[in-house]
């Protein structure tokens, strides 16, 4: 047992030291985050509430297809996406394999389905009186719609919290389209999968450490966003 | 005195049940006109029709308010528990003047029709939805529709739930849109409150089936 031990004192050692070969992997991990979850709220966001809130045909065939994507394996989107990007794909000329933003757009594609369906279901379940209030308040079309946004706002960024907690705990499209090469595209998870493997287990604590408080911070917010969305 | 509204031959079905089935009516401009009848006998779906917000299954409501604006934009409905948006009451109270783009004087405006329901605006204004008691909704969403001087002020059991101050307060807020020259048509149970405030019945009966 003395090497989880030794693991934990390492970790904290790693961490209070700033160790730049961690820290790598944690700001690699937090780029392609923040770049996934722009693309899938600018996309998400707009599809989601189109979903929820428009009446056409097709609605339902679309919200069962995003529905579904919600269990889209990520080694599945890792090999999808591969085949896009490698230099033999039709997106081989960008150069995009193994880079920060070749991760971000299989991660993009992870968080999608989270940011359409929540918020598609938070529309569709918003209060009727809303739509009432506004029309009779004398809004007209676009501010109807822009009010009913506004109106499940806290259940919208729940959604986006819960697609980040997705993607940055993720490990498969990260390997495959990142390749876990150091200091560029080894983030948080595939440090840990690959310091695991070669036994050094205090970079991985360290790691994981980090990992756990951001899913710790994350968590909080979800907490007050739904207490926010309650009310 | 001109009729705002001329209702003939209103039907309203939702399914098989007539929820709703009145033969015809006029309301004029400055008139107080209660909506009585039992639970279901169709008082909040005439209120609807009147706010434009549903559509008569058969029959029709003619509207002469402004020939340039929509209807529905100046007959307004406080629903019988009102809804306030996720944003302070001033905003709430805003809403309708800055959809209608009319943002001139908007402070003043807002803080006049909050002391017309009996809410001190310095102590409301900035407050959130959240923060307001049962009451205070009511209040501040009729707030919200006297700011906009409505020609029809539609009030859906205005008193339900209310304690004495607020209830005064919503017969105040009747009041001064009727001084205004707005129709208010009420639908209340609450044969106390109607009191000498109104100047004429429409008594609903059970529609029943067809």
């Amino acid at each position: 047992m003395n090497y989880l031990a030794d693991g934990f004192v390492q970790a904290f050692a790693l961490l209070a030291a700033a160790d730049a070969e961690t820290f790598a992997a944690v700001l690699a991990s937090l780029k392609t985050t923040a770049l996934a979850l722009t693309a899938a709220a600018a996309l998400g966001i707009p599809a989601g509430f189109a979903l929820g809130y428009g009446r056409f045909p097709g609605r339902r065939a679309l919200r069962l297809v995003s529905d579904t994507l919600l269990a889209f394996p990520t080694v599945l989107i890792g090999l999808l996406v591969y085949a896009f990007v490698s230099r033999r794909g039709p997106l081989g000329e960008f150069g995009l394999l193994f880079t920060i933003t070749g991760m971000a757009i299989g991660s993009a594609i992870l968080a999608m389905p989270i940011a359409v369906s929540l918020t598609a279901q938070a529309v569709e379940s918003l209060d009727p009186r809303v739509r009432d209030t506004a029309v009779t308040l004398g809004a007209g079309g676009w501010r109807v719609a822009l009010t009913c946004l506004t109106e499940t706002r806290y259940q919208v960024m729940l959604a986006m919290v819960a697609a980040f907690g997705r993607v940055i705990t993720e490990v498969g499209i990260a390997m495959m389209l990142g390749g876990n090469i150091k200091w560029e595209t080894r983030t948080i998870t595939t440090a840990i999968a690959l310091e695991t493997g070669k036994g050094d287990f205090a970079r991985g604590i360290a790691l994981g450490f980090v990992l756990l408080a951001i899913a710790f911070a994350v968590n909080g917010m979800l907490v007050a966003l739904r207490r926010r969305a309650a009310r | 005195m001109k009729a705002l509204y001329a209702a003939r031959n209103l039907v309203r079905r939702y399914g098989e049940r007539v929820a709703l089935r009145l033969d015809a009516f006029d309301i004029a401009r400055g008139e107080a006109v209660a909506v009585t009848g039992a639970n279901g006998a169709g008082k909040t779906t005439l209120l609807r029709l009147l706010a434009f917000l549903d559509e008569p299954d058969e029959g029709s409501i003619e509207f002469f308010g402004e020939p340039a604006l929509e209807p529905r934009r100046q007959a307004t409905l406080l629903l019988q528990e009102p809804y306030l948006f996720k944003r302070t009451v001033f905003e709430n109270v805003a809403f309708g003047l800055r959809a209608r783009h009319q943002t001139r004087e908007l402070a003043s405006k807002v803080s006049d029709a909050l002391s017309v329901v009996g809410l001190e605006p310095r102590a409301f204004a900035q407050r959130q939805w959240f923060e307001l008691s049962g009451g205070e909704i009511k209040r501040v969403a009729l707030a919200a529709r006297l700011v906009l001087a409505p020609l029809a002020l539609l009030l859906d059991e205005p008193t339900a739930n209310l304690d004495t101050a607020s209830a005064e307060a919503v017969q105040q807020a009747v009041r001064v849109a009727k001084g205004r020259g707005a129709a208010v048509i009420v639908a209340s149970h609450d044969r106390d409150w109607l009191g000498g405030l109104f100047d004429r019945e429409i008594v609903l009966g059970g529609a029943g089936r067809n």
